[in-house]
């Protein structure tokens, strides 16, 4: 079938789909197309500039901030409301034929397929860690999984890959193309052991640096973020300033302004652009629920928890946790016991959630006074007219993020 | 007399929340008032062979190779029984007690040997809920398993419990870990003392002699309501 009717299909049915709220459609117009066109991925990034960006935290935030640079000369695909497995990637490309470009956001476990089928001009690599164990497999083996895939880049593709994390480095180190990128980073969760040989990896105090006895060792890189500024190749500065709070934000749009200046955008301009946005798909956006006004966090696992307490700590003194484990969020609740809550000490705790009871044996064992609740709509009638915090895990965050308002 | 638990290797043996057991039992000592120590035991430190508890969790395949190494040397586990030390241990630490255990599919490593087990693959990973009837007098126990491996007796050994539903031990046994005098062994994470306070109790009291109640609801309230789930 000709790709443009199969496309013309697949939107149709995306379409009534979304008129009987089934759902956003983008999920149906994916999946009919590669049905009726499996290589409609490849067929739709023939003519354009496709760069993918993966990781286990920010990339959803990355990919929306390179696609707002990208967007200051050039018209971008993107699907970076989190649409990233098969059907997400192929209802994006279909959009906008015209568009030179595409930032894809695509699943750690998806990126072999979407390497084969997008012959892409870069690949953006941010950060591999424990997520979602019962569902997804151990970190090493995802690496080992990036590891083969990138050996099939095409020849001229460029891999801008994190210099921080050992799992990252073992993967994108023996590309010709690697240019690496840090953040000062400090630690690994999970890189104890060497990835490349698996004697204990020595880490330096500060957990900046890193190295083994087989050779293995953090690389040098081009792109520094130091505070917030960016320095690149040929010693070129600029300051990353977000609009989105906290220290993960900034050193993603450190990321985006390094892949936009290797195409065409200058990272002054970059800059400028990722500084207006604000909120991603829903992430620190505003919803109110009964006389509360909240804003919206989302956390998924032990380093993007740690680092939203971090954010949430210089926000509003009350502060919602609302863990849930459905097969999205991964069922094995566990991970809890790998954050540690004290920031939230001396914050109006309130816990709610499917798995509210193991948030809330938690937090007992970690000292910190709460309130346990049965919904969001009972955490608002405790908190009253006030703002505050609402940290939610990914299947209860989706299901809020549909009511958020700038 | 103070109470001393070590946490043995954490980096290497932590992967599925472990380090919770260690700060649960500490916080249900300090309940109590019972004086009490923890030594977390990290790569390079010498481990003491004289305290009370010793603790392993889960890791993945590198890491509980390199722990293996660590905890070969001198055999620190084995002097610490002969002193009268007890041992709790999860998952990927259950297997390294036992003569064998697998990593990477279907590679075979010597264990420390400690208790007559050995753990072969498994065709299909065990991963989910778990629910055993304990061969102690305490409650049900619940908890999440997430491991590769298939865990036999070599010996004549009883296990923690009587799988209700899971894998635990497999081969057939309908088992979930083991209970010798000194040892206590589980596949269950969640962390297994989070889930089953009647069995962090146990496991001190073992060693400490009957342990005063406390009141903690939300831990009989969580156990309660996993249990139900899972029935
Ligand atoms: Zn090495």
């Amino acid at each position: 079938m000709k790709l443009r009717i199969a496309i013309w299909i697949a939107n149709a049915f995306g379409a009534i789909s979304r008129i009987t709220k089934r759902g956003s459609g983008v999920m149906v117009t994916g999946r009919i197309l590669l049905k009726l066109q499996p290589n409609a991925v490849s067929i739709l990034s023939r003519r354009r500039r496709v760069i993918l960006v993966s990781g286990t935290n920010g990339k959803t935030t990355t990919t929306s901030l390179i696609f707002s640079a990208l967007s200051v000369k050039n018209r971008v695909v993107s699907n970076y409301t989190g649409a990233n497995l098969f059907a997400g990637i192929a209802a994006a490309l279909s959009k906008e034929l015209i568009a030179p470009l595409a930032a894809l956001e695509v699943d750690e476990m998806v990126i072999p397929w979407a390497i084969k089928q997008s012959a892409p001009e870069m690949v953006v690599l941010l950060n591999l860690g424990r997520d979602q164990l019962d569902r997804l497999s151990e970190v090493r083996i995802v690496a080992q999984k990036w590891k083969d895939a990138l050996a099939n880049l095409p020849k001229q593709c460029r891999i801008l890959a994190d210099a921080d994390d050992p799992f990252v480095v073992w993967a994108a180190k023996d590309w010709p193309n690697t240019i690496w990128f840090s953040s000062g980073a400090i630690g690994h969760l999970d890189a104890s052991t060497c990835p490349s040989c698996g004697a204990i990896l020595q880490w330096s105090n500060d957990g900046a640096d890193y190295s083994c006895r087989c050779g293995f060792a953090k690389p040098k890189a081009v792109w520094v973020l130091q505070g917030e500024e960016l320095t690149g190749p040929d010693n070129q500065k600029v300051k990353v300033v977000s609009g989105i709070p906290g220290r993960a934000a900034i050193s993603n749009a450190a990321r985006a302004i390094a892949v936009a200046s290797y195409f065409g955008i200058s990272i002054q301009d970059s800059s400028v652009a990722i500084a207006k946005v604000s909120s991603v798909d829903g992430r620190f956006g505003s919803l109110r629920i009964g006389d509360t006004d909240f804003r919206l966090l989302l956390s998924k696992n032990p380093a993007s928890w740690r680092e939203t307490l971090a954010t949430s700590s210089s926000g509003p003194e009350r502060v919602v946790l609302d863990v849930n484990a459905n097969t999205q969020d991964g069922k094995d609740t566990s991970w809890l016991w790998d954050v540690d809550f004290s920031p939230l000490k001396d914050r109006y705790v309130v816990v709610t959630g499917k798995r509210r009871l193991d948030v809330s044996a938690r937090l007992t064992v970690n000292g910190i006074a709460h309130h346990v609740v049965a919904d969001e709509v009972a955490a608002a009638k405790l908190l009253g007219e006030v703002k505050a915090d609402l940290i939610a895990s990914y299947t209860a965050f989706y299901r809020l993020a549909k009511s958020v308002t700038k | 007399m103070t109470f001393t638990i070590v946490h043995l290797l954490p980096e290497l043996l932590g992967t599925y929340g472990d380090r919770g057991n260690v700060e649960i039992l500490s916080w249900r000592l300090a309940q109590r008032e019972i004086a009490h120590e923890v030594l977390t035991i990290g790569v390079g430190d010498s481990i003491p062979t004289t305290a009370d508890l010793y603790l392993l969790g889960g890791g993945e395949d590198d890491a509980q190779i390199a722990a293996l190494e660590i905890l070969s040397e001198k055999d620190t586990l084995k002097n610490a029984l002969v002193n009268g030390a007890h041992i709790f241990a999860v998952c990927a630490g259950f297997q390294i007690l036992g003569t064998q255990f697998p990593v990477s599919g279907s590679r075979m490593i010597t264990g420390l040997g400690i208790i007559g087990i050995e753990t072969v693959p498994a065709k299909r990973r065990s991963v989910g809920e778990l629910l055993s009837r304990p061969t102690a007098p305490i409650s049900m126990l619940t908890g999440f398993e997430n491991h590769g491996g298939q865990t036999r007796f070599i010996d004549d050994l009883e296990p923690l419990g009587h799988v209700v539903s899971g894998i635990g031990n497999g081969q057939g046994s309908n088992g979930d870990g083991l209970v010798t005098s000194q040892v206590v062994a589980t596949y269950m994470h969640g962390p297994a003392f989070a889930r089953n306070p009647e069995l962090a109790d146990w496991v001190l009291s073992r060693k400490l002699g009957a342990l005063s109640s406390i009141t903690a609801p939300v831990f009989d309230q969580l156990h309660d309501e996993r249990v139900a789930k899972a029935e």
